[in-house]
């Protein structure tokens, strides 16, 4: 590769690394609450555990945090990482803000965000049983209990993001494989998933807000 | 010998309609530039460049917000209104979005010298020791949800700094996001897209405007249901004004060109008077048009409009020579003598009130006083040499309710029977006045005095809150002996700036190379040698790729080549000349203190400089009336003895010092333009007194004359108090006040020689 434009590959990467992530993420959620029969409506709440592993080059184990998620259709999603980092990611439209013991770290407005808005569209819709929105931007093929999504176009914004995404369903979606161009993986696996055993207390209202 | 002065005018205004006819066979010198009307010796070359860069960096553009609730029809409508344009001829093809490849040469241009590439914030962080924080940072991308875990971009940058100098760089219009390679955004519930568009014309040439504006009416016109647009741009505003201003000078100048022909066809029953009348005006404006191109060789704009204006007054001349057909004098010599002393009179006042005008230095008044001077000069001269070879008017009888309402004003002030009203309508009067005192406040801010259009305000606010666009008019000049001086003292400027407003300055792009070199430094001693190891460990992360430093810092030229950041090179206009613009300013005053000191910066403030400049034409203008009302005094003490020169001086001083407070209780502030019309008033009344001063048989024909010269100075003059712009608002609204109260106290001139 030309190592003129090497940089310009990171700085695209840099810029568009929020966004990227937050694609999957936001891809994954949709989802978890999309591979149900029945789906996800407002006011409805999904809490589970996750395990994140990050495989990445030049590190000599994966990336590996645990902690839980809540998801609310409509309002967002809240991940709190625990061990062996504490680090809580609020996503919800307005934008993405992440706090270390309670001190923010990083705010992200959507409006900076390329891609997350639209991924609001994607999920409504596919909330509402309707996989085309997500079509829009992937191919996506269903085998068993396996989804597998793949960028459609070959030079866009996602597909200098994404390389692939393999999703494997239960009841909810229990894994999911986010493959980068450059060989990144991140794993997420997840575990104890319940749907509306608890509603949103109030701090977790205050943070969707 | 009277035919033969006439002959001899006769060729010299002929001489003049003949020089200004060549002169505008090649376009008339006109100059427009309000900066023109400052003195000389104000304007610094450098000020004025930046000022005219600036001006033609914001207004050689304008911008468009097409939306809709459907995101696709949103995209496409951008598309073909641009399309359209450029298809029209009216805006260029090049655009100023950067394209996806010249972000991409960005990146490739700013990597290599991340070294040297702070956020702001995290350099503060850094300068007091708060390494760990940009430590936590990383650590939460890494292990949070969302973040910049890319094990390329950590090998090469493990605190993930770069990202974060990328996401502080300023660049304008920050809430808009590129979606799919279109500046976008998403507000409830409808995607706007941003047109950015490069004008192909003149955005002040009217005919540019008329095209471009039927060009983008035609576009919307295609549009579908439902689409909405926001524009913002200067040639909007200077579209909308000149067709307000078109619109309302073609409303107000027809009701009065028509109510003055009426009038003057009324009252004298003949086309000859009025004929005549314009004829002493057209050679006052010929003349003086003539004497200003050889005084000046060229005319500005302002000075000719206010100095034909002032010409106007010489209609009164006319007016009160023909006033003289409703006596028994037939003869025209006759009539003529009988007004002579009293024109010429008033002819020498007014030409006195108004040379006290080139006394200023300000290069727009003088031009005024040389114009309105001359061309008065020409219009008496035509009066008085012309009239009385050219007047075939038979007598006629006064209408009945003239002479009537006539013959009453003068004895109101004349007979003792009418004391009592008299002084209880002056105490009244004064009364009046002294409670508008208390309200009179000075109005010199130039954004008031426009009459921008409310509709495109709002769009304009509107895109401004969508597009995050927020600058202001205000900005700094930076100048130094290199662009590294310049780039530095931009940064002491920034550190001053930080907290008070938002900035965009070259410097923040690319840092001078002494910042790069401390910020390199900063980061090696307070992030990397206390935390890299821990850190390190702690990710189990394998050495950073260790990638050998450029040789030179990173450049300005290097960065704008790279065509990603078209606005840069906006903010630079040469090596050692840079623009500093603002946004999210709220208190320009703070601003100006805490810059204040610093080593080749300068703030502009092109409104303020106008408000300021419009500040000091009010206080010229008011010392200059004070002053006229001086100089015309010994003239009249000649003709009236002092006492009577004070009786004289008396109504036009009264209606002076009266109006302000007047128009002040109806809410009226007091501007530059209100101050023009006084003098107008000072010299009108001083005529209108000499008038009846001269008058010793208080006839009921001389009132009825300054009647109808008051009547069409209302009508010329008071009819722009309905105007929408404020500037000619209180113009309009100061003459009518002004002009009523002088013509109602005139008579009482007459009293001493009574």
């Amino acid at each position: 590769m030309d190592p003129r434009f090497r940089g310009g590959d990171e700085r695209k990467e840099a810029r568009r690394g929020f966004g990227l992530t937050i694609i999957a993420g936001i891809a994954l959620l949709l989802l978890a609450v999309a591979a149900r029969a029945e789906t996800l409506t407002a006011g409805d709440v999904l809490r589970g555990r996750f395990v994140q592993e990050r495989h990445m080059q030049g590190f000599a184990k994966p990336i590996r945090s645990e902690g839980s998620f809540v998801v609310a259709p409509g309002r967002g999603l809240i991940w709190r990482a625990e061990t062996p980092f504490a680090v809580t990611t609020v996503v919800t439209p307005a934008g993405l803000v992440q706090s270390v013991n309670g001190a923010e770290t990083t705010r992200l407005a959507a409006a900076r965000l390329p891609f997350l808005t639209r991924l609001y569209d994607m999920m409504a819709g596919a909330l509402a049983g309707d996989w085309r929105a997500l079509e829009g931007g992937f191919a996506v093929t269903r085998t068993g209990d396996r989804v597998a999504l793949a960028p459609r176009k070959a030079d866009d914004a996602t597909a200098a993001q994404i390389a692939g995404i393999t999703v494997r369903l239960g009841r909810f979606v229990e894994q999911v494989e986010i493959t980068k161009p450059n060989g990144d993986m991140d794993r997420l696996t997840f575990t104890d998933q319940v749907l509306n055993a608890a509603p949103l207390d109030a701090a977790e209202t205050a943070m969707l807000k | 010998m009277r035919r033969s002065l006439a002959l001899l005018w006769l060729l010299l205004v002929l001489a003049a309609g003949l020089h200004v006819a060549m002169i505008a066979a090649g376009g008339l010198p006109l100059q427009t530039d309000i900066m023109a009307l400052l003195p000389r010796e104000e304007r610094d070359p450098v000020v004025q460049t930046a000022k005219d860069r600036m001006t033609q960096a914001l207004a050689g553009r304008a911008v468009v917000l097409v939306g809709h609730a459907d995101r696709a029809v949103a995209r496409a409508q951008a598309v073909a209104l641009r399309q359209h344009l450029v298809t029209a001829g009216l805006v260029r093809p090049e655009t100023d979005i950067p394209t996806a490849e010249a972000v991409r040469r960005l990146g490739a241009a700013y990597f290599p010298h991340r070294a040297g590439l702070l956020a702001e914030a995290d350099r503060q962080r850094l300068e007091q020791g708060q390494g760990e924080a940009l430590v936590t940072r990383a650590l939460s991308q890494i292990f949070g949800f969302a973040g910049m875990a890319d094990s390329r971009l950590l090998a090469r940058d493990p605190f993930l700094l770069f990202p974060a100098f990328l996401g502080s760089l300023p660049v304008p219009a920050n809430r808009l996001v590129m979606d799919d390679g279109m500046p976008s955004v998403v507000d409830d519930g409808t995607t706007w897209v941003l047109v950015s568009l490069i004008l192909a014309g003149e955005p002040y040439a009217l005919d540019f405007q008329r095209r471009f504006v039927a060009g983008f009416e035609a576009a919307q016109a295609e549009a579908p249901p439902g689409l909405k647009t926001l524009r913002l741009g200067a040639l909007f505003f200077a579209h909308a004004g000149a067709d307000q201003a078109m619109g309302e000078s073609s409303r107000i100048g027809a009701v009065s060109l028509l109510g003055t022909v009426m009038l003057v066809l009324l009252a004298f029953r003949s086309g000859g008077p009025l004929l005549l009348s314009v004829a002493a005006i057209a050679t006052g404006l010929v003349t003086a048009l003539s004497v200003c191109l050889a005084l000046f060789g060229s005319v500005h704009v302002a000075a000719q409009l206010f100095g034909a204006s002032l010409i106007g007054i010489a209609v009164d001349y006319a007016l009160l020579y023909f006033g003289q057909i409703f006596t028994p004098r037939t003869k025209p010599a006759e009539r003529l003598a009988q007004v002579l002393p009293g024109i010429t009179l008033g002819m020498l006042t007014t030409v006195i009130g108004y040379a006290t005008l080139g006394l200023s230095p300000f290069p727009g008044l003088k031009q005024v006083a040389v114009f309105s001077g001359v061309g008065l000069v020409g219009s008496f001269l035509t009066v008085v040499l012309w009239f009385p070879l050219l007047d075939r008017a038979p007598a006629r009888r006064l209408p009945r309710g003239a002479e009537w309402a006539s013959a009453w004003l003068w004895r109101v002030w004349g007979e003792a029977r009418f004391g009592r009203v008299r002084r209880l309508a002056l105490v009244a009067l004064v009364l009046l006045a002294a409670a508008g005192l208390g309200q009179i406040r000075a109005d010199d801010d130039v954004r008031r005095q426009q009459g921008l259009s409310p509709p495109l305000v709002a769009e304009q606010m509107e895109i401004q809150r969508l597009a995050g666009f927020g600058q202001t008019s205000q900005f700094f000049v930076v100048q130094g002996d290199s662009e590294q001086q310049v780039l530095e003292r931009e940064e002491q400027l920034g550190e001053r700036l930080a907290g008070l407003a938002g900035w965009q300055s070259a410097a923040r792009f690319v840092p001078s190379a002494k910042r790069q070199a401390v910020n390199a430094l900063l980061v090696r001693d307070a992030l990397v040698a206390p935390h890299l190891a821990a850190y390190r460990a702690r990710l189990g992360m394998a050495e950073p790729v260790a990638d050998a430093p450029p040789n030179q810092p990173l450049s300005l030229a290097g960065i704008r080549a790279t065509g990603a950041l078209p606005f840069l090179d906006s903010l630079v206009l040469s090596d050692t000349l840079h623009v500093v613009t603002l946004d999210g300013l709220s208190d320009l005053t703070a601003v100006r203190t805490s810059t204040e000191g610093l080593d080749g910066v300068r703030l502009i403030d092109p409104t303020g400089d106008v408000s300021l400049l419009l500040r000091a034409y009010r206080h010229r203008a008011m010392a200059l009336l004070a002053v006229s009302t001086l100089l015309m005094v010994p003239l009249l003490a000649w003709r009236y003895g002092w006492r009577g020169a004070v009786m004289v001086m008396a109504p036009a001083a009264a209606a002076v010092v009266l109006t302000p407070p007047l128009l002040a209780l109806a809410g009226l502030g007091f501007s530059f333009f209100g101050a023009m019309a006084l003098v107008l008033v000072l010299s009108i009344g001083t005529d209108y007194a000499v008038f009846c001063a001269e008058d010793r048989q208080r006839d009921p024909v001389t009132l009825v004359s300054v009647g109808l010269a008051m009547s069409t100075t209302l009508l010329s003059f008071g009819l722009l108090a309905l105007s929408e712009v404020a500037a000619v608002r209180a113009f309009g609204a100061t003459m009518l006040v002004g002009v009523v109260l002088a013509f109602v106290l005139a008579p009482s001139a007459s009293r001493m020689r009574g």
